[in-house]
C-alpha cells in the first residue's frame, strides 16, 4: 500500500468534516465535525510515520498529543455550548450572532 | 491485490460511509453510532499502519469517550428545528462549492506528488518504545498535556455549572 | 419752489410705501385715494413746472449731488428739467393720475386692489424718475424699475397661466434690448469716463469718440429703446402684455413706459445726430414696425390686441419721425399718442366691462346706442389716431410725414402713408364692429364717475392738444429744435388717406357693400399671415426656444448621465463595498470560517499554481 491512499482517505474525511463545520446548524454537530477533521489529521501523521520518506516514531507521539488536546477541546467545547444554550435557549449555530459588531 | 489493500478498502469505505451518515442522519442515535463507526474504522486503519497502541487509544478515547460526550451534548440541547434562512442556504451552497474546490486541489497535489517507498522498513514500534520516548524525550510536552487536561476539566466544570444568581 | 422740483417723483414713492404698509390693513378706498392724491400732487407740481418753463421761460435748475468716487471719476445722481423732461413729467403724472382714478372703478371687485395701487404708485415713481434722470446710470436704474413694474402688473392675475407666461415674456424680451443699452452705457463710460448726458454730449461734439464707436453705441441704445418700445423684432411681448388689467395697458403699455424707448432716443438724440447710419437704422426699423404692426392689427379679433398692435405701430411712427431727424415730430406724436391711446384703452376697458369681460370683437356690437358717451369718446380717439383734422393725431402725424418727406426717403414716406391707411381702417373696424350694428345684449350698465371723469378729461386732449403746434410751432420752439414747418399737400394727402381707410371700414363693416368674409377669402394667404402675426412668435419658438431647449437637453443629459453617472458610481462604490462587507459581518461563526477557508483556498492556489498547471 502506498502513502497516497492514506492521504486521500484523510483528505476525504477532512473535507467531510469541514463541510459539517461550515454548513451544519446544530452546534453539537459542529463540535464533532471538528473531531472528524482532527482524526483525518491524525491519520496523516500516522501514515507519514509509517510510510513517509523518513519513517519515524515521532509521528505516533504527535498523534498521541493531538488526541489528548482533542479530548480536552471536546470537553471544554461542550461546556461552552451548554452555557451558551442556557443563555440563548437554542443550539443552532446561526442564531449565535453576537460576534457582530 | 493483497490482504492489506482489501482491508484498507473495506475500512476506508466504512470510515467515509460513517462520516457521511453522521452528517446526513436525522436522528441522534444514528449520528452517534455512525460517528463511532468512523472512529472504529480509523482505529482499524491504525492497525494496518502497525500503530497498535494508537489504535487502542483511538478506540478508548474517540469511540468510547467522545461518542458518549456527543450523545450527552445532543441530549442536553434541543435538536435543530425549522428550515434554515435564505442567506444560510446560500451559505451552505457556497460552502459546498468552496470545499469541493479545496478537495480537488488537495487531491491533485496528493496524486501529483512523486510516489516513493520508504528507504528502510522500520519494524513497528512497541508500546515499550513509545513509553520510553514519551517519558524521556517528550517528558515536558507530556506534563504540559496533563496540565492541559486538568485545566480543561476544571474549565468544563466552571463553564457548564449553573450560574448562581 | 422750482428748487424742490427733484421731489416730484418722491410723492408717488411715498404713496407706494404707505400703500405697502396699508396693504392688508387699509380699506380699498383709503389706499386708492392715497395713490390718487399724491399722484395728483405730483401732477400739480408738474403743471407748475411746465408753467415755469413753458409760459414764463424760466430755467429750472438741475439738481445734482456726488454719489460715488471711483478713483478720479465721480458718479452723480440728480435731476434735470430741460423742456423735454418737464413735458414727460406732465404726461406721465397726468395720465397716471387719471388712470388711477379709473382704476378705483375698474378694480373695485378685485380683492388684491391694494397691491395693484401700490404697484401703480411704484410705477409712477419709476417713470417720473426715469424721465428726469440726468445720467445714464440713474436712467438705467429707473429703466429696469419700470420693467419690473411692468412685469408685476402684467402678471397681476398670476393665477392665470397666460398672464404668467405674458409677464415672463415681457420681462425677458425687454431684457434682450436692455443688454444692448447696458453695453452702450459701459462703452460710453469706458470712452468718456462719465455717465452724465451733458458731459457725454460735450465729448461727442468735440469728436472724442470715433465715428464707428458712436454708431455702435447709438445702435445699442436703440436696441434698448426697441425692447422697451416694442420695435421689431422685439415687439412680441407688447401684445401679450395685454393680459394685465386694462388700466395697466392704458398707463404702461400705451401711454408711458413704452414711450420710454422713444424718450430715450430723443434724450440722446445728439448721439444719433452724430451718426447717419444709426439714424437710418432707427427710421427703417420704425417704418417697418409701423407698417408691420398695422397690418397685423387689421385682422386681430381681440379688442385689446388690436390696440396693442396699434400702439406698436404708433411707436414705430415715433421712431420713424426721430430717425428722419424730426425730433419735435417724434415727441409731438408721443405727446398726442399718450392721450388718445390712453383714452382708447380706457374706453375699451369700459367696453369690456360693458360686455362682461368679453374681448372678442366678433361677439360685440351695438354698444353705441346703449352707451352713447363711450361711442363718442372712442370716436374722438379713433379720429385722432387716424389723423383727421382737427384732432391732435392729424397734426403730429403730419409733422412726421413732413420730416420723412424732407429726409428724402420716399420709400419710408410711402410706408408711412400706407400705415396711416391701415390705421384708419383697423380703428374704424373696431368702431363699427363694437359700437354700431346689432347689439349682442342690452348693455344697460351704468358707469360710475370713476369711469366717466378720466375718459372725458382724456377725451378733451385729442381735441385741443394738436394746437400746441398749430398754427404756430410752440412746442417745437420750446423744445429748442429747429425744423421747418409742414407742407400743405402732405397734410391734405394724409387726411385723404385716412378718410379712405375710414370709408373702406365703413363700406365693409357698416354698409357691408363688400363682405368681410369675401375680403378675407380674396386676400387668402395674406390674411392668414396677418392673423398669425406674420409667424414671428413661431419663428422665435423654432429659432431660439427649441434650439436652446435642445442644447439644454443635451447639456442636461451630459450632466445627468455622464457627470451624474460618475458621481453616482463614486458614491455607490463604497456603499456597495460596505454592503458586501456587512453581508459578511453577520456575526455567525460559520460565515467567518467560510471566509477564512476561502482565503486559505486562495493561498493554496497561489502557492501550488505552478504544480497545478504543469
Amino acid at each position: 500500500m502506498y502513502l497516497t491512499s492514506y492521504l486521500a482517505l484523510a483528505a476525504i474525511l477532512f473535507c467531510i468534516g469541514l463541510y459539517g463545520v461550515l454548513s451544519k446548524r446544530n452546534a453539537v454537530m459542529l463540535l464533532f465535525s471538528v473531531e472528524l477533521m482532527l482524526n483525518a489529521v491524525n491519520l496523516n501523521l500516522v501514515a507519514f510515520s509509517r510510510l513517509g520518506l523518513f519513517p519515524n516514531i515521532d509521528g505516533q507521539i504527535f498523534t498521541f498529543f493531538t488526541i489528548t488536546v482533542a479530548a480536552a477541546e471536546a470537553a471544554v467545547g461542550l461546556a461552552i455550548l451548554i452555557s451558551l444554550y442556557r443563555k440563548k435557549e437554542t443550539a443552532e449555530a446561526d442564531q449565535y450572532n453576537s460576534l457582530k459588531g | 491485490m493483497n490482504a492489506e489493500f482489501f482491508a484498507f478498502s473495506i475500512l476506508s469505505v466504512f470510515a467515509i460511509g460513517g462520516a457521511v451518515f453522521f452528517l446526513n442522519s436525522v436522528r441522534v442515535m444514528h449520528m452517534a453510532i455512525s460517528l463511532a463507526f468512523t472512529f472504529f474504522s480509523l482505529a482499524g486503519i491504525y492497525f494496518l499502519l502497525q500503530a497498535e497502541f494508537l489504535a487502542v487509544v483511538q478506540v478508548l478515547i474517540y469511540a468510547g469517550g467522545i461518542s458518549i460526550l456527543m450523545i450527552f451534548g445532543i441530549m442536553l440541547t434541543k435538536p435543530e428545528e425549522g428550515s434554515p434562512g435564505r442567506s444560510f442556504q446560500y451559505h451552505q451552497w457556497i460552502s459546498l462549492a468552496t470545499i469541493i474546490s479545496f478537495f480537488v486541489i488537495i487531491m491533485v497535489i496528493i496524486y501529483q506528488s512523486p510516489i516513493f517507498t520508504p528507504a528502510e522498513k522500520v519494524s513497528s514500534p512497541s508500546v515499550q518504545q513509545i513509553g520510553s520516548i514519551l517519558f524521556k524525550q517528550y517528558a515536558i510536552p507530556f506534563e504540559l498535556a496533563s496540565i492541559l487536561l486538568l485545566v480543561a476539566l476544571i474549565g468544563a466544570i466552571v463553564l457548564a455549572r449553573k450560574e448562581q444568581k | 419752489m422750482t428748487g424742490l422740483a427733484w421731489a416730484v417723483p418722491l410723492l408717488p414713492l411715498l404713496a407706494f410705501v404707505v400703500q405697502l404698509l396699508l396693504r392688508t390693513k387699509g380699506t380699498k378706498k383709503l389706499v386708492s385715494f392715497i395713490g390718487v392724491g399724491l399722484t395728483f400732487l405730483s401732477f400739480v407740481f408738474a403743471v407748475y413746472l411746465i408753467a415755469q418753463s413753458f409760459i414764463w421761460n424760466h430755467n429750472i435748475p438741475t439738481w445734482q449731488i456726488n454719489w460715488l468716487h471711483i478713483g478720479s471719476k465721480v458718479v452723480t445722481v440728480g435731476a434735470s428739467f430741460a423742456p423735454l423732461q418737464v413735458l414727460m413729467l406732465f404726461i406721465v403724472s397726468f395720465v397716471s393720475c387719471l388712470v388711477q382714478i379709473y382704476s378705483i372703478g375698474y378694480m373695485k371687485a378685485d380683492e388684491r386692489s391694494n397691491t395693484f395701487f401700490a404697484y401703480l404708485s411704484l410705477f409712477t415713481f419709476s417713470m417720473l424718475g426715469l424721465v428726469i434722470a440726468p445720467n445714464f446710470l440713474e436712467l438705467y436704474f429707473f429703466w429696469e424699475l419700470v420693467g419690473v413694474c411692468s412685469f408685476l402688473l402684467v402678471g397681476f392675475y398670476f393665477y392665470k397661466e397666460s398672464a404668467k407666461q405674458a409677464a415672463k415674456k415681457a420681462f425677458i424680451v425687454t431684457r434682450i434690448g436692455d443688454v444692448g443699452l447696458f453695453i452702450a452705457i459701459c462703452l460710453l463710460f469706458w470712452k468718456v469716463g462719465s455717465f452724465d448726458f451733458s458731459i457725454i454730449q460735450e465729448a461727442v461734439k468735440t469728436n472724442q469718440i470715433s465715428a464707428g464707436m458712436i454708431t455702435l453705441i447709438a445702435i445699442l441704445i436703440f436696441a434698448g429703446a426697441a425692447g422697451k418700445s416694442g420695435q421689431f423684432p422685439l415687439h412680441t411681448w407688447l401684445p401679450d402684455a395685454m393680459e394685465g388689467p386694462t388700466p395697466v395697458s392704458a398707463l404702461i403699455h400705451a401711454a408711458t413706459m413704452v414711450a420710454a424707448g422713444v424718450f430715450l432716443v430723443a434724450e440722446t438724440f445728439w448721439l444719433f445726430e452724430a451718426s447717419s447710419t444709426a439714424l437710418t437704422v432707427v427710421s427703417y426699423i420704425g417704418a417697418f414696425t409701423a407698417l408691420f404692426a398695422a397690418l397685423i392689427a387689421l385682422t386681430q379679433t381681440d379688442i385689446k390686441r388690436v390696440l396693442a398692435y396699434s400702439t406698436v405701430s404708433q411707436l414705430g411712427y415715433m421712431m420713424l419721425g426721430l430717425g428722419s431727424l424730426g425730433l419735435t415730430a417724434g415727441l409731438f406724436h408721443l405727446f398726442t399718442h399718450a392721450f388718445f391711446k390712453a383714452l382708447l384703452f380706457l374706453v375699451v376697458g369700459a367696453v369690456i366691462v360693458a360686455f362682461s369681460n368679453e374681448q372678442d370683437i366678433r361677439k360685440m356690437g351695438g354698444l353705441g346706442k346703449e352707451q352713447k358717451w363711450l361711442g363718442i369718446t372712442f370716436l374722438i380717439g379713433g379720429l385722432s389716431i387716424s389723423g383727421i383734422p382737427p384732432f391732435s393725431g392729424f397734426f403730429s402725424k403730419d409733422e412726421i410725414f413732413a420730416a420723412v418727406y424732407q429726409s428724402g426717403k420716399y420709400d419710408l414716406f410711402a410706408a408711412a402713408l400706407l400705415t396711416a391707411f391701415c390705421t384708419a381702417f383697423y380703428i374704424f373696424r373696431l368702431y363699427f364692429l363694437v359700437f354700431t350694428g346689432r347689439g349682442a345684449v342690452g348693455q344697460t350698465k351704468t358707469f360710475s364717475w370713476y369711469y366717466q371723469v378720466p375718459i372725458w378729461v382724456l377725451a378733451v386732449f385729442p381735441v385741443i392738444s394738436g394746437f400746441v403746434q398749430f398754427p404756430k410751432p410752440i412746442l417745437g420752439q420750446w423744445l429748442k429744435s429747429s425744423e421747418s414747418g409742414t407742407l400743405w399737400w402732405i397734410a391734405l394727402l394724409a387726411a385723404f388717406v385716412a378718410l379712405l381707410g375710414i370709408f373702406l371700414a365703413y363700406a365693409v363693416y357698416q354698409k357691408q357693400w363688400i363682405s368681410a368674409s369675401s375680403l378675407m377669402k380674396y386676400s387668402g394667404f395674406g390674411y392668414r399671415l396677418s392673423y398669425r402675426k406674420f409667424y414671428v412668435d413661431e419663428c422665435y419658438q423654432a429659432l431660439f426656444v427649441w434650439s436652446l431647449k435642445g442644447l439644454g437637453w443635451v447639456l442636461m443629459g451630459w450632466d445627468r448621465f455622464i457627470i451624474g453617472g460618475i458621481a453616482r458610481f463614486i458614491k455607490s462604490l463604497p456603499y456597495e463595498l460596505g454592503t458586501i462587507g456587512s453581508y459578511v459581518q453577520n456575526g455567525q461563526v460559520q460565515r467567518y470560517l467560510l471566509i477564512s477557508v476561502f482565503g486559505f483556498l486562495l493561498l493554496l492556489l497561489t502557492i501550488t499554481a505552478g504544480r497545478l498547471i504543469f
